[in-house]
């Protein structure tokens, strides 16, 4: 139960960026936070199929959290959650085509180990 | 074909976008643990989670005040995050929101009088000097025309 909860969260969280960053990085870029341009970002979100997938797959990861805190650890669940980060790094360069490079890496890598150091 | 650029460096950037970045970074992060926080109030007032009865669980859950809260926080916070991936990479914006943790530790130091052990300061190090390390590449390396590669 604990292991499954682990791996639902870390997998199903990481397809679901994937996924909401895949069907984001299409519209182009949009920094507007007026209300023409939320209510039009709005609007691509919830008819977008990826990012709703990409939404529906989050939420999975959430449910699958929340279970895993009933079952373990705080300290059990944020360290061994921080692995998502390493995947969401390796997903984003083979299925998005990102450029990570060594500065990249050695972020992630160091964030992720940062996250085990504060959890124990 | 496909043309993509080198990594861009955060040098290259116009400092108005710099600013920008660096305030959603900060919005989605500040908007995320005061989500976070109002979700664990209002567990205080829930039964404990039972995996069998999912949907009873979330429909004590959701008539909660500070769960409701809470959740409407995370949805702000999810749409800023979603709009920084129309000009950002994940592999950007995921260790960049890590900065979280710094800020919850922070803050835990500072209002709760929490005692952060060594080990903590050292975690707290780590993630820090890996969030500058990736705020260094900047936010895109794919060239926006070409949408995402497959």
């Amino acid at each position: 139960m604990k292991w499954l909860c682990v791996l639902v969260t870390i997998v199903a969280g990481s397809i679901g960026d994937l996924l909401s960053a895949g069907g984001m990085s299409r519209l182009g870029e949009q920094r507007s936070f007026h209300s023409a341009g939320v209510a039009g970002n709005l609007r691509y979100i919830f008819t977008h199929p990826a990012v709703l997938a990409g939404i529906a797959a989050n939420a999975v990861s959430f449910v699958s959290f929340i279970g895993l805190l009933s079952v373990s650890e705080l300290s059990f669940a944020v360290p061994v959650t921080a692995l998502g980060y390493i995947l969401r790094t390796v997903l984003a360069k083979v299925f998005l085509g990102e450029l990570v490079n060594w500065k990249r890496w050695a972020g992630v890598v160091l964030v992720a180990l940062g996250v085990l150091l504060i959890s124990v | 074909m496909r043309h993509r650029h080198l990594v861009q460096t955060d040098h290259y950037i116009l400092p108005v976008s710099r600013l920008r970045n660096r305030t959603t970074i900060v919005f989605i992060v500040i908007t995320n643990s005061v989500g976070n926080l109002l979700l664990a109030l209002g567990t205080r007032h829930l039964p404990a989670f039972d995996p069998t009865a999912l949907l009873s669980y979330f429909g004590v859950a959701l008539v909660n005040g500070w769960i409701l809260g809470g959740v409407a926080v995370l949805a702000v916070s999810m749409y800023a995050q979603l709009a920084m991936f129309t000009w950002s990479d994940l592999s950007y914006v995921v260790p960049m929101t890590a900065s979280g943790y710094i800020l919850t530790a922070v803050l835990g130091q500072v209002f709760l009088n929490e005692a952060v052990s060594v080990v903590r300061w050292a975690g707290i190090g780590l993630i820090s000097v890996g969030v500058l390390l990736v705020a260094e590449t900047g936010p895109r390396t794919v060239h926006e025309a070409d949408g995402p590669a497959r």
